[in-house]
């Protein structure tokens, strides 16, 4: 509503101070709040279970032989292959990174990978076999291509065992096992 | 020279005005902004997991934060186990020849092949031991009334350039300590 011209003239044009100081003592302290409870360094966790030798009771339970995803790591390359034969086998050569050093092709593992998904769906075991000099950082780097799923691969249905409902796969092969832990290489 | 600088200064301090105040608006959106990025980018961690110093995590695209458990450091010079150093290990002969440094356990560290570090192997069990008898005390219990079975979980933390003869003598060793899975840790990559 528009005041009439005798009030406006009246209106109270003096100084408003707000004491901004105890704000700027909040603002400070939850500053220093934050800052100690925040946590700068953001860990994450790659789990990989014992390898367990299996029964040939069990084994010869089994109506037609395992999968058994085998991944080995080369000097130059990268095999897939499957101890049954239930795939062929796939080598992936190394590449360079951007210091030109060779290192595993990952992008080529993981599509690799997400085909023999497509046609084992239900399939989750990956057994991995580096080498003794291979370092921990490609180690991770392998389990990764070989657990995550990016948001662009296509989706895979799997079954869910326990409700019998089929849902998009979240995973590619979550158990990655170490294969060789007895040392059977060098 | 110096008396009569302080006694100037003094007086040049007297010229300030008594209504003089300071502004503090500007300051203030600078907090702002401060505290709007940290809420932005703030993450807390539910576990305990601390690191040594000089260690490289290798970076993961997982997004499994992980759990409070038992936690295991490997760096390219030694071994700690819950904040103890358990082994040292020993510079191969190659920096010698002016390559690039290896690190390798000590022979009399290790048995069964070369395969179990001692030394970790007791660490590992007195840690089991440890985890069981607080188990047995503990009121949790299964549906048949017994103690929780020990959950056998080790987290690894290691620098990316440990190599994996030395990293599968540890899984070993702590396999053959009853521990049943392994936590490796690495950086979350920035999503």
């Amino acid at each position: 509503m528009l005041k009439r011209p005798s009030s406006r003239r009246r209106s109270n044009h003096s100084e408003v101070n707000v004491n901004l100081v105890p704000m700027l003592d909040a603002l400070v302290t939850m500053i220093s709040f934050l800052m100690y409870t925040m946590a700068f360094l953001s860990l994450t966790m790659v789990e990989s279970p014992l390898p367990m030798v299996s029964s040939e009771e069990n084994q010869q339970q089994l109506k037609e032989p395992p999968l058994q995803l085998t991944l080995t790591v080369n000097e130059n390359d990268l095999l897939i292959w499957s101890p049954f034969d239930r795939i062929p086998q796939t080598t992936i050569p190394n590449t360079t990174d951007k210091d030109g050093n060779p290192t595993p092709d990952f992008l080529k593992l993981h599509d690799a990978l997400l085909e023999i998904k497509k046609q084992f769906p239900n399939e989750t075991k990956l057994v991995l076999m580096p080498k003794a000099y291979s370092s921990y950082d490609r180690i991770i780097g392998l389990i990764d291509a070989s657990q995550h799923l990016e948001k662009t691969d296509p989706v895979i249905v799997v079954k869910n065992k326990e409700t019998g409902v089929d849902e998009p796969a979240k995973t590619l092969f979550s158990e990655v096992v170490f294969g060789n832990l007895l040392g059977d290489d060098k | 020279m110096a008396f009569r600088k302080s006694i100037r200064s003094r007086r040049g301090r007297r010229k300030i005005h008594k209504d003089f105040e300071l502004q503090l608006t500007s300051m203030m959106d600078i907090l702002v902004i401060i505290l709007v990025f940290l809420l932005k980018s703030y993450s807390t961690s539910t576990n305990s997991f601390s690191t040594v110093p000089g260690i490289k995590l290798p970076i993961s695209k997982t997004d499994n934060s992980p759990p409070d458990s038992l936690h295991l450091i490997i760096t390219p010079q030694a071994i700690t186990f819950e904040s103890n150093r358990i082994v040292e290990f020993v510079q191969t002969a190659d920096a010698l020849n002016g390559n690039e440094p290896k690190y390798d356990l000590k022979t009399e560290d290790t048995d069964e092949n070369g395969m179990r570090i001692k030394l970790l192997f007791s660490a590992l069990e007195e840690a089991r031991n440890k985890a069981e008898a607080l188990r047995q005390k503990s009121p949790a219990r299964d549906k048949d009334g017994n103690p929780l079975p020990f959950d056998g979980i080790l987290a690894i933390q290691a620098d990316k350039a440990v190599k994996y003869d030395i990293l599968r003598k540890v899984m070993y060793t702590a396999g053959a300590a009853q521990f049943r899975v392994f936590r490796m840790l690495a950086m979350k990559q920035d999503q």
